[in-house]
């Protein structure tokens, strides 16, 4: 009985733990006040950079991901230095710009399948690996918030201009925020293709950037834990909704206008306690 | 809002969770998947495979499988989601134990859901996934729909025999796995014709505005506008056409998109002389079809379109497998499936050594005229 309900719902419990690292790193940037809707885009590049190492190079899992980490990283301290001067909407504006560079690349280009994307991807991601992962991230954020740096980044969100006159390093902890952020949507991607078979382009564009944010925003982003509740409920309620039929995207639809009407903090707000 | 809606709110899900868990299965009935899109903008394609499904499953049950026992098909909803066409196919799998799937609707969702139903050794038919390397996601993977490759071939050859087609300009978006699926098979089918590309020209399916590639095309003089895309680009392109004063009698020639009803309703008398290649066809005149579009008249008030022509033959030539098998067992359908042989509403159909359709004789080549397809003459 259970392994059956494992099987039916293996996919559903992946994309949960999936779906959780992608509410974190979408919270990683939000923790600092800005913006960004990259982290489609981040999670594609390290999607894409896993699928054609497992496929062409046959790369062990570890380096693989290791390198869906890298890359990702390294596109978002390329493109961190001149957007990140940007606020507000301008920055969400331009991280947009990234998610449509990166679907018409791939759509054009033959390396990544065009707009067939790549198939046949071998299944090696494994229920403890997803959720290792996802609660290793969770203890370094909660870490991170109990210290010095989680205050600096508390103090940023609640007001730049005075967190830059205590003393806050602002474009560095920005930068930071941004490469690490991107770190873990690679990994989600990355992630995310081995668990299924098949990638495409349209998988990365600015819907699921959108739904990303509303992982962060349903959750709340008082903690760690707010996003990755987000993403959970986003990503079961639908699925629990099944039997509604036609009405199943109305219902849903509406729990979420309701949550967000009554709960405009989000979902948990709560904040970790300080030491030290 | 008060404590008491909210919680009731929050049940509601468990609730309709609990429904699907308990949904009754009679024992003695044959229960076999299928996967569609059923909600969400490409549920057109979706309904359409379950109303044929559902009206050759009342023909069916006049006799039942197996010697008289019911068969039954349990519908799962993956509103053209990959994801969600993975979770239906585990849940029909894991939870409902049924030895065979239909679908799912799209060839994306195929390549999602049909390495899961290979993994589990369960046979898995595809009614309507026509791009290429379906079936070499494994040796559990069918497919009864004509691939491109077997369609493309038959309109290319008619449009070269029958108006002498020379050289071709080639159109398609590049951002569209089907119409770029279509476009390899063009290309491939232009260059064993023998027919001379001129240029190829690409744009984005959400596209509405296609003069500059076609003015470029207008100025090489082709005898042919060969177009790889779905219906809504399709109509703009022939209807832009017209309106940069393309000659009437450069001819275009489409991949299966063009194969809708709603070309010429949208593009209208700008559409006329498009050729398509379609594996069925409303009018045909055999009495099978007839009996098929009457009987789908009758009971959806509707007329039926390829998908729903494939679904209905699909699940005939299911049935038939079925009974050969002789019990509802994966292993057996799936041999049985490899042997089983069938004349339906789009001809004879029967399965190669590689499961995709063995015979594409039943393939039509469909002129545009006046807004209305026709069979070509």
């Amino acid at each position: 009985m259970f392994d059956s309900f494992f099987f039916s719902y293996q996919s559903l419990i992946f994309a949960v733990g999936i779906n959780g690292l992608l509410a974190l790193s979408m919270y990683t940037v939000l923790a600092v006040g800005q913006l960004s809707l990259g982290q489609a885009a981040f999670m594609g590049i390290g999607a894409y950079v896993s699928t054609l190492l497992t496929l062409d190079a046959h790369w062990p899992f570890a380096a693989v991901l290791l390198a869906a980490m890298v890359v990702p990283a390294l596109a978002a301290l390329l493109i961190g230095g001149p957007t990140l001067k940007l606020t507000g909407v301008y920055l969400a504006l331009a991280t947009i710009a990234l998610g449509e560079i990166l679907r018409i690349f791939c759509n054009a280009s033959d390396l990544t399948g065009g707009a067939l994307g790549l198939s046949g991807i071998p299944n090696k991601t494994s229920f403890g690996l997803i959720f290792a992962v996802l609660a290793l991230a969770l203890a370094g954020f909660v870490m991170v918030a109990r210290s010095r740096l989680g205050r600096a980044m508390e103090a940023m969100r609640e007001d730049e201009v005075a967190a830059g006159v205590m003393g806050v390093n602002l474009p560095v902890m920005k930068l930071g925020a941004l490469v690490v952020s991107a770190m873990l949507a690679g990994l989600a991607g990355a992630l995310n293709a081995h668990a299924n078979s098949f990638i495409g382009p349209n998988d990365y564009g600015f819907d699921q950037a959108v739904t990303i944010l509303s992982f962060a925003l349903l959750g709340g982003i008082g903690s760690p834990f707010g996003p990755v509740l987000g993403a959970v409920i986003l990503t079961v309620l639908p699925e629990l909704l099944t039997a509604l039929h036609d009405f199943k995207l109305v219902v849903n639809g509406f729990i979420i206008v309701i949550a967000v009407l009554f709960m405009p903090r989000g979902l948990l707000i709560w904040r970790i306690g300080r030491v030290g | 809002m008060n404590k008491r809606t909210l919680a009731t709110l929050a049940l509601l899900p468990i609730a309709t969770a609990a429904a699907i868990w308990t949904a009754p299965a009679k024992a003695e009935d044959v229960t076999i998947g299928a996967i569609e899109i059923l909600t969400g903008p490409n549920s057109r394609y979706g309904v359409a495979i379950k109303n044929g499904f559902d009206l050759a499953l009342d023909e069916v049950n006049k006799t039942g499988v197996l010697g008289g026992k019911k068969l039954v098909i349990q519908y799962e909803d993956t509103a053209g989601n990959k994801d969600q066409a993975v979770n239906a196919a585990r849940k029909l799998i894991g939870i409902g134990k049924v030895p065979l799937l239909l679908g799912p609707t799209l060839s994306n969702e195929m390549f999602a859901a049909g390495p899961v139903a290979n993994e589990q050794k369960i046979p898995i038919v595809g009614t309507s996934t026509t791009a290429a390397g379906i079936t070499a996601i494994g040796p559990y993977v069918f497919r009864t729909s004509l691939p491109e490759g077997d369609v493309i071939p038959v309109t290319l050859k008619a449009a070269q025999t029958k108006f002498g087609i020379k050289k071709v300009a080639v159109m398609y978006a590049n951002d569209d796995a089907f119409s770029k699926s279509g476009y390899d098979v063009f290309k491939a089918s232009l260059e064993k014709l023998g027919i001379q590309t001129l240029t190829t020209e690409t744009f984005g399916s959400k596209d509405s505005d296609f003069s500059a590639q076609l003015t470029k095309i207008k100025s090489l003089n082709p005898d042919a506008i060969v177009v790889s895309a779905l219906v809504e680009p399709a109509s703009g392109i022939l209807l832009d056409a017209r309106s940069i004063g393309l000659d009437e009698k450069i001819r275009f020639i489409g991949g299966n998109g063009f194969n809708s009803p709603k070309l010429g309703d949208i593009a209208g008398e700008a559409a006329d002389g498009t050729l398509v290649g379609s594996p069925w066809f409303i009018a045909k005149a055999d009495a099978m079809n007839t009996k098929f579009v009457a009987d789908y008249r009758a009971k959806y008030k509707d007329d039926p379109d390829q998908f729903s022509a494939q679904a209905y033959d699909t699940l005939h030539i299911v049935a038939l497998a079925i009974d050969k098998a002789g019990a509802a067992e994966p292993e057996k359908i799936k041999a049985a499936l490899q042997t089983t042989k069938y004349t339906g509403v789009m001809g004879p159909f029967s399965f190669t050594d590689n499961r995709d359709p063995a015979d594409s004789s039943g393939v039509v080549v469909l002129e545009m005229k006046g807004g209305k397809f026709q069979i070509l003459k």
